[in-house]
């Protein structure tokens, strides 16, 4: 009896590969589209999410001769995931919705999809690796997806398959190529975020918030000693290490460090008020055991950034802390900490604040 | 994977090879086009004049009464639009429907609406019937048209027409039926009940897809949607697809001849298959069960499960059946038709629609008696899972 396996397929390359290759391995593969959004008129076609990309993957579905759905998880994806979005902006924080779709709607939901059609395994196009229940980053450096992958239930994992994961980006293609699947193996890769089309993430706070909410307002741009040094449009455009958007005439180039929401003030300063030495994360998650005090680790604040060694300072089942060795720039309040053990994937949690020094005050953003 | 059974014949059906055959000749030698003057012209003509009479026939219409479409969203369209555009003018500035219409219906009414249209939809009982009294109130003497669909397409209720269009008729409104689930299920004829336009659809009784017919009564004047020929009185410029308008004569034909046995064929079928899920899931709920239904169409939820992976498991059993009416991308949406009927919406987001027709069999019947509760018993075992509102909170 060969075992089912519900894979998510996007319409892309890498789901569609992952797709075909577990067909080769023998599965019995049922592939499934999210939707998640609606398309509205005035949303530009899209590499990702587009009706267009739900053709896609049916075409590949019937290609390899496995069923395919249409998953409708737009009210989950709006309540998981969009809504987060707005409030962590309008709190001043840089949020990632692909944590949150990943932990809710990609797997949790999937899953429950998959129990419902008997399925054992469920399967996606990420770039990482899970090995005997333990995730583990994707063996392309350039490609890695694990960054996004840490707030998925334990449970989950063990029933997960990545057969890309062990793959480089260049050989997934090649693979979609061999298998004949041209209708996506040339695909580009969605690099935005899916609900956002044109990059522009105020509009829908702006939908959601209305145009006189505070984080949409203009407030004041300060340095960090109180110093007015001008106005900005409202805080919500505005993330930590950003330089686009800020006067010039200093000495030095300038960032942004800081987000005050109470005071509606975007802080700018040199550089080297971007460094952090110490990062505090909440709504925590693990994948491995918890890692004890004094614990040295691996850490990655940003997607992309590269790893730092860290120190555990302080845990509890809510929060973490962690002092880092060498200093770390744009430590960034909604963001992700990922820990890792080598390749693997310990657990992660949501920044909260980043401190200067060891021994400073930890800066809130809210 | 055991037998396929396909439960979906209200969305679509296949050709029948009658139908098939009847077309054949006009795809090949017999290709004229009908406005033409030579013989190939004439016996397309003749052909599409045949075609005509015999749809006409069907209807308990005059021939003259019937002109050919590309299938019921066009019909449904061009007796909306076409009608309340025809009399706005008039001091009818009002459409009048129903909340449970078809989407081509409900669409034209928003058009309408969006082109200055006063849109008033009438209140639904809860067997999914439309509100009599409610429909009387608002069909005053400025309405132009009142559309109200005969056989529901998600729920199969049969809407009170003869008295419907009475009322309308009495204050000189134009009343438009959606017959497209109806025709072959119930009696339909144009000489007793007082419709002015009525829809068909070709592919939902064994014609292909893209052809339907509009009855439009003598002295009912409606625009055009389209412009350019004198075809089919103007009423539908461009040239005839004579193939189609014979497979749908055909297939018409067909129907009606079959409909009595048919209908008690089906009515069995469906009576067994509701009893058989009933006594194994007795808090099933049979929407529109008190009402008059088709025999062809039975929804049924089943409080606890969700109709998305309900389909796909039943699909993955190689049962064929729907959540109500299809959308675009395949995705299952909330059903317009139960919500206005006032059906909770858990209970409407488990609605599975099974649909009966010339595919179904006795064995087929007894076999989703079987997977259906098994599906059943499966999906309500599975706790939903909870959902923290916090990452790994």
């Amino acid at each position: 009896m060969k075992e089912r396996v519900l894979v998510a397929m996007s319409g892309g390359v890498d789901s569609s590969v992952a797709a075909a290759l577990l067909v080769e391995q023998g599965y019995e593969v049922v592939g499934a589209t999210m939707k998640l959004f609606c398309y509205g008129d005035d949303v530009p076609d899209r590499p990702c999410c587009s009706l267009d990309s739900i053709n896609d993957a049916r075409r590949v579905c019937q290609q390899l001769g496995v069923p395919h759905y249409v998953l409708n998880l737009e009210s989950a994806f709006g309540r998981d995931v969009v809504s987060n979005f707005v409030d962590e902006y309008a709190r001043g924080r840089t949020p990632i919705p692909c944590v949150r779709c990943n932990t809710f709607t990609k797997f949790r939901d999937l899953l429950r999809k998959a129990d419902g059609i008997d399925a054992r395994w469920i399967a996606t196009g990420h770039y990482a690796q899970v090995v005997d229940g333990a995730m583990h980053r994707g063996l392309d450096p350039r490609k890695d997806q694990s960054y996004f992958l840490w707030g998925i239930d334990r449970d989950v994992v063990r029933r997960m398959l990545l057969p890309v994961g062990g793959r480089t980006k260049v050989e997934t293609r090649a693979v979609a190529h061999r298998l004949g699947l041209e209708v996506v193996a040339e695909k580009t890769e969605s690099q935005d975020i899916c609900f956002v089309p044109d990059g522009d993430h105020t509009r829908i706070l702006r939908q959601r918030l209305g145009d006189n909410a505070p984080a949409l307002s203009t407030g004041p741009l300060l340095l960090s000693d109180g110093t007015s040094v001008g106005t900005h449009q409202g805080f919500a455009r505005y993330t930590i290490g950003q330089r686009r958007g800020l006067p010039g005439g200093f000495r030095e180039a300038m960032y942004v460090v800081d987000i005050r929401p109470e005071q509606r003030a975007v802080v700018i300063g040199p550089r080297t008020e971007l460094l952090g030495r110490g990062v505090i994360a909440r709504e925590l998650n693990w994948l491995a055991e918890p890692p004890a005090m004094g614990a040295q680790l691996a850490i990655q604040v940003r997607h992309r950034a590269p790893a730092a060694a860290a120190e555990v300072v302080r845990i509890t089942p809510d929060e973490i802390e962690l002092a880092l060795d060498e200093p770390v720039a744009a430590i960034t309040p909604g963001q992700s900490l990922v820990l890792y053990d080598g390749t693997q994937v310990v657990g992660g949690g949501i920044i909260e604040a980043s401190r200067r020094s060891r021994a400073s005050l930890p800066i809130l953003a809210a | 994977m055991p037998e396929a059974i396909y439960l979906d014949h209200a969305a679509t059906t296949p050709v029948r090879p009658e139908v098939r055959e009847a077309m054949e000749p006009f795809f090949g030698p017999r290709f004229g086009n009908p406005s033409s003057l030579h013989r190939w012209g004439r016996e397309a003509r003749v052909a599409l004049d045949e075609a005509r009479e015999r749809v006409a026939a069907c209807l308990g219409a005059r021939a003259d009464e019937i002109c050919f479409t590309s299938g019921g969203t066009e019909s449904d369209n061009l007796a909306v639009l076409g009608a309340w555009r025809a009399r706005r003018a008039q001091g009818r500035n009002a459409v009048v429907s129903s909340p449970i219409e078809h989407k081509a219906v409900l669409a034209a009414v928003h058009q309408a609406a969006k082109e200055g249209a006063d849109e008033r939809l009438c209140a639904m009982t809860r067997d999914c019937t439309v509100d009599q009294s409610s429909f009387d109130r608002l069909v005053d003497s400025d309405v132009a048209v009142a559309s109200v669909m005969w056989v529901n397409n998600e729920v199969g209720t049969i809407q009170p027409i003869e008295q419907l269009a009475t009322v309308a008729h009495e204050r000189g409104v134009f009343f438009h039926t959606d017959a497209v689930q109806a025709f072959g299920k119930v009696s339909i004829d144009a000489s007793v009940v007082p419709f002015d336009i009525l829809s068909i659809s070709g592919h939902k009784i064994g014609a292909p897809k893209g052809c339907g017919a509009i009855f439009v009564r003598r002295g009912t004047v409606i625009e055009p949607l389209f412009h350019g020929g004198t075809q089919d009185r103007g009423r539908r410029p461009g040239t005839e697809n004579v193939a189609a308008a014979v497979g749908l004569a055909r297939a018409a034909q067909l129907t009606l001849a079959e409909r009595a046995e048919e209908c008690r064929r089906l009515t069995a079928l469906r009576d067994r298959l509701e009893e058989a899920i009933l006594a194994a899931v007795p808090d099933a709920i049979v929407h529109g069960r008190g009402a008059r239904r088709a025999p062809h169409i039975s929804s049924i939820s089943v409080p606890g499960t969700e109709s998305e992976s309900l389909l796909m498991a039943l699909d993955l059993q190689g049962i064929a059946c729907s959540a109500g009416s299809a959308c675009q991308s395949g995705s299952v949406t909330p059903s317009h038709v139960l919500s206005a009927c006032g059906v909770r919406a858990d209970i409407a987001n488990a609605a599975i629609r099974m649909s009966l027709g010339s595919l179904t069999t006795d064995a087929g019947i007894e076999r989703v008696t079987e997977v259906f509760p098994a599906l059943i018993r499966k999906a309500r075992g599975l706790a939903p899972v909870s959902r923290a509102q916090a990452v790994g909170a």
